[in-house]
C-alpha cells in the first residue's frame, strides 16, 4: 500500500505544473477567456505534444502508457490553473476512441491536439440508444470549440462531428468565463458506434472531474494563506488572526480529505477494486463540496477584494460550480451511495 | 501508487487476525462505574497479547514490543478494532505515551523497571500535565517542584487525570525552575501515585461517569531518580513523544466508526422516520447525511493510508497527523449527532445520572463532546495546522 505519488509521478506533476504556469498563468487565462473562441489553441497543440491526451493509454496506442492515476494528477494541476478547454472530453475520446482499431486516424486527431472533443455525459439516455441521436442534452461544457462530440449514454458510446446534420448548439454566457456550458439538440444525427464501455468511461469521468476540483480547493487555500501572511491590518499580518487562521485550517483539511479521497478513487478504479464505485461516488460528493467551501472562503479571506473582478477568487468559486454540475452533483452521487441502503427488505 | 499490501504483509495480516479471533475477550467490558473491575479486565487482556508477543506492537524489541514495520501496525490496528477487541482506555498512559517517553528518553533503570511492567499488563499509568490555570497553555503550569537533597517535593494540583483512581503510576510536569521562561523550568517526573501527601478526587463528567480526576501534591517527596531526561528539560520530554505515534493507531477508530455507521444504517432502516415515514431511511435528508458520513469515514481511511504512505518514506509522522485529527473528532461528533435525529425521542430516554447509561447512543452523543477538547481542544488543533502545517504567523 503506497497512497504517495511515486517519484515518477512527481515528476509528472511538476513538469505539468511547470508547463502550466509559464504557458498559461492567470494572465493567460484570462486573455484567452476574453476571446470569441475562449480557447487557445497552440497551447492545445503543445498538451498534445506532450502528452496530456493520452496519458492513460497503452504506448501501443500513442499514449504515455500510464493510467487513471496520472491523469488525475494532470486534472488536479489544471484545476490549479484554471486552464481553459475541453480537457474532460479530449481525454475522454482518446480513451474511447482507443478502443477501436478503425479510429485510429480520429484518435490521432484527438491525441496531439488537434481535434477538440466535448463530453456530452447522457447516463438518462436523453439522446436515445444506438447510432442515431435524438434529442436535447443541457449543461454540455466547452460546446462552442468543440470539432467532434463524444456521447457517453447509460450504455452506449458514440461519437460524431459537432457540425454534423441535425446537431444544434446553443452556448450561453456562463457563470464561469473560462467555460462556458451549452445546450445540444440533435436531430437524427447520424453518430459512429465506439466499442467502449460506458461505466468505465464515466467512473473515469467522475474521478478526474473530482480531481480538478482538488485543484481548485488546493489553490485557493495557497491564495489564502500567501494573503494571510502579507497583508496587514491592525499593525500585523491577518494571518494572526484566529478567525483567518482557523478557517485556513479548515480550508487545509477539506483540501486533505479531497485530494485523499480522489487519489484513493483513481488507484481503486485502476486496480479495479470490488468498491471502486464507491469511492468514486465519495470522490466527487467530496471533492466538489471542498471546492466550492474553500473557493467562498478565499473570497472572504481577500476581503474586498475578494470581491473584484480583478482577484482570481472569483474565476476559482465560478469554476468550481461549473464543476459541482459536471458529471453528477453532490446530491446525486449521495444519492447514488445510499440508494442500496434504501431499497426494500 | 497502490492499495494492495504485499503478500508478506497479508501473511501478516492473516496471522495476526487468527490470533485475535481466537483470543478477544468474549465477555462484555465490565462499566465505567467499577473501575477496578474494568481495570481487571484491560490489564488481563494485556497479559494475553503480551504473552503472545503481540504487547507493544509499535514498541521496539530490545525492550519487548514487537518492533512491527508502519505497515504491519496498520494491519493490526485495522484486525483489532475489526474483530471488536477493547480499545486501550486504562492502559492508554503507559502504553501509548508515558512508556514511548521512557524509550525515548529515560535510564537504562528506567526502562528495565518500568517498561515490562507497562507491556505486561501489571500497572496502569495516569498523566499529569493539566491543571486548573494551564490547559491549551500547558507550559503555563504552576506545580511547584523544590529540589531537597536527594529528592524532589511537589506541591500543587493537577486535573483531568483520567484513571488516576487505579493508576500506580504518573507522568507528572512540575515547575522546578520559576524564573525560567516557561518553557525552560519544567521537569518529566514519574510519581508513585501511593506517595505520602497525594489525594485524589474524581470528577463527574457531563455524562455522570467519574473516569477522571483532580490530583493534589502537598509536600510529596519523589526520589531525584524519577527525573526523566534532565531537570528543567521536561518540555523537550514531553515533546518526544509526538515522534513516537505516527498515526497508526487512527486505523482502530477509523474501523470502529465504519462499524458505528453499519450499525447507524441498520437502525435508520429499522426505526420509523419523522414526517410519518415508514423508516428513517426513507427521508432524503436523513439518507444524505447518512452518505456523506460513511463517506467521510472512508476518507477517514484515505486520509490515514496516505499518512503512513509518507512516515514509510520519511521515517517521520506528517504534518497532515494534525489535520487528520481534527477532521476525525468532529466526524464522530457529526455522527453522534446524526445518530440522535435517526433515533428520535428514544435519544433523550434511558439515562442513569451516575452513568453507565442505557442507551448507548446518547451517551455517545454525550461521551463524544470530549472529541474535541481532549488531547487539545479543537481550537488549538487549528492553531497547529495554521501554524506548522500551513506557516501563518503566530
Amino acid at each position: 500500500m503506497d497512497l504517495m505519488l511515486s517519484s515518477e509521478q512527481e515528476t509528472i506533476r511538476d513538469s505539468i505544473r511547470d508547463m502550466l504556469r509559464d504557458r498559461m498563468p492567470s494572465e493567460r487565462v484570462r486573455a484567452v477567456m476574453a476571446t470569441d473562441t475562449g480557447i487557445d489553441r497552440a497551447f492545445w497543440r503543445e498538451a498534445g505534444q506532450l502528452g496530456w491526451f493520452g496519458l492513460a493509454l497503452p504506448d501501443a496506442v500513442g499514449g504515455a502508457g500510464y493510467g487513471l492515476p496520472e491523469a488525475m494528477i494532470l486534472f488536479t494541476e489544471l484545476g490549479r490553473a484554471l486552464a481553459p478547454g475541453p480537457w474532460l472530453g479530449s481525454t475522454l475520446a482518446a480513451n474511447a476512441l482507443a478502443k477501436d482499431e478503425t479510429l485510429k486516424g480520429t484518435l490521432d486527431g484527438v491525441l496531439t491536439g488537434g481535434q477538440l472533443v466535448v463530453l456530452v455525459d447522457d447516463p438518462a439516455d436523453a439522446f436515445g440508444t444506438g447510432t442515431r441521436l435524438d434529442g436535447t442534452v443541457s449543461g454540455v461544457a466547452d460546446l462552442g470549440v468543440a470539432d467532434h462530440v463524444l456521447v457517453v449514454g447509460s450504455k452506449d458510446v458514440r461519437f460524431a462531428a459537432a457540425r454534423a446534420r441535425g446537431f444544434t448548439a446553443t452556448v450561453e454566457l456562463s457563470m464561469d468565463p473560462t467555460r462556458h456550458v451549452g445546450t445540444l439538440t440533435a436531430r437524427g444525427v447520424e453518430a459512429e458506434m465506439i466499442g467502449a464501455h460506458a461505466a468505465a468511461l464515466r467512473r473515469m469521468a467522475t474521478v478526474l472531474t473530482a480531481a480538478e476540483a482538488v485543484g481548485v480547493a488546493e489553490r485557493t487555500l495557497e491564495m489564502s494563506v500567501e494573503y494571510g501572511k502579507v497583508r496587514q491590518q491592525f499593525g500585523k499580518p491577518i494571518g494572526t488572526f484566529q478567525a483567518i487562521k482557523h478557517r485556513c485550517a479548515d480550508m487545509a483539511v477539506r483540501a486533505e480529505v479531497a485530494r485523499a479521497v480522489v487519489v484513493y478513487a483513481s488507484v481503486a478504479v485502476e486496480e479495479g477494486e470490488a468498491d471502486a464505485d464507491f469511492h468514486v461516488h465519495s470522490a466527487k460528493a467530496l471533492a466538489t463540496d471542498a471546492a466550492i467551501q474553500n473557493a467562498t472562503d478565499n473570497v472572504q479571506n481577500h476581503g474586498g477584494m475578494g470581491y473584484t473582478w480583478e482577484s482570481d477568487a472569483h474565476l476559482y468559486l465560478k469554476r468550481a460550480r461549473v464543476l459541482e454540475h459536471t458529471c453528477g452533483s453532490r446530491i446525486a452521487h449521495l444519492d447514488a451511495l445510499a440508494a442500496p441502503w434504501r431499497a426494500a427488505g | 501508487m497502490e492499495i494492495k499490501f504485499t503478500a508478506e504483509e497479508e501473511a501478516f495480516r492473516a496471522q495476526a487476525r487468527a490470533w485475535l479471533e481466537a483470543n478477544v475477550p468474549r465477555e462484555a467490558r465490565p462499566e465505567i462505574a467499577d473501575l477496578p473491575a474494568r481495570r481487571a479486565f484491560d490489564m488481563a487482556w494485556q497479559r494475553k497479547m503480551f504473552d503472545a508477543g503481540w504487547a507493544g506492537i509499535n514498541w521496539p524489541k530490545e525492550f519487548g514490543g514487537r518492533g512491527a514495520s508502519l505497515m504491519e501496525q496498520l494491519i493490526w490496528y485495522e484486525e483489532y478494532a475489526k474483530v471488536g477487541a477493547p480499545d486501550v482506555n486504562t492502559g492508554f498512559v503507559g502504553l501509548k505515551h508515558a512508556g514511548p517517553t521512557l524509550i525515548a528518553c529515560g535510564t537504562s533503570e528506567q526502562k528495565a523497571f518500568h517498561l515490562p511492567k507497562i507491556l505486561g499488563g501489571d500497572v496502569v499509568w495516569c498523566q499529569g500535565f493539566s491543571e486548573p490555570n494551564a490547559g491549551s497553555d500547558l507550559a503555563a503550569l504552576q506545580t511547584r517542584a523544590v529540589v531537597d537533597g536527594d529528592h524532589l517535593v511537589v506541591t500543587g494540583q493537577k486535573i483531568w487525570t483520567s484513571f488516576g483512581q487505579i493508576a500506580e503510576y504518573q507522568e507528572l510536569l512540575v515547575r522546578t525552575d520559576p524564573e525560567a521562561p516557561k518553557h525552560k523550568g519544567i521537569t518529566w517526573v514519574i510519581c508513585p501515585m501511593d506517595a505520602k501527601g497525594i489525594d485524589i478526587r474524581p470528577i463527574k463528567t457531563l455524562a455522570g461517569n467519574a473516569d477522571f480526576c483532580e490530583v493534589f501534591y502537598d509536600n510529596v517527596r519523589i526520589p531525584l531518580a524519577n527525573v526523566v531526561g534532565k531537570l528543567n528539560d521536561g518540555w523537550r520530554v514531553a515533546m518526544a513523544t509526538l515522534s513516537f505515534e505516527r498515526g497508526t493507531a487512527f486505523m482502530s477508530e477509523q474501523v470502529r466508526q465504519s462499524a458505528r455507521m453499519a450499525e447507524l444504517i441498520e437502525v435508520a432502516r429499522t426505526v420509523p422516520g419523522p414526517n410519518g415515514k415508514a423508516r428513517a431511511i426513507d427521508d432524503d435528508e436523513i439518507a444524505r447525511r447518512l452518505a456523506l458520513a460513511r463517506a467521510e469515514v472512508e476518507a477517514m481511511r484515505a486520509m490515514t493510508y496516505r499518512s503512513l504512505s509518507l512516515a514509510a518514506r520519511t521515517g517521520m509522522p506528517g504534518a497532515e497527523a494534525s489535520m487528520i485529527r481534527l477532521f476525525f473528532s468532529e466526524l464522530i461528533q457529526r455522527i453522534d449527532r446524526l445518530a440522535m435525529d435517526i433515533i428520535g425521542a428514544a435519544g433523550v430516554t434511558g439515562f442513569n445520572p451516575n452513568g453507565s447509561s442505557r442507551n448507548e447512543w446518547g451517551e455517545d452523543y454525550l461521551t463524544g463532546l470530549s472529541q474535541t477538547i481532549g488531547g487539545g481542544t479543537k481550537e488549538i488543533q487549528r492553531n497547529i495546522i495554521g501554524e506548522r502545517v500551513l506557516g501563518l504567523p503566530r
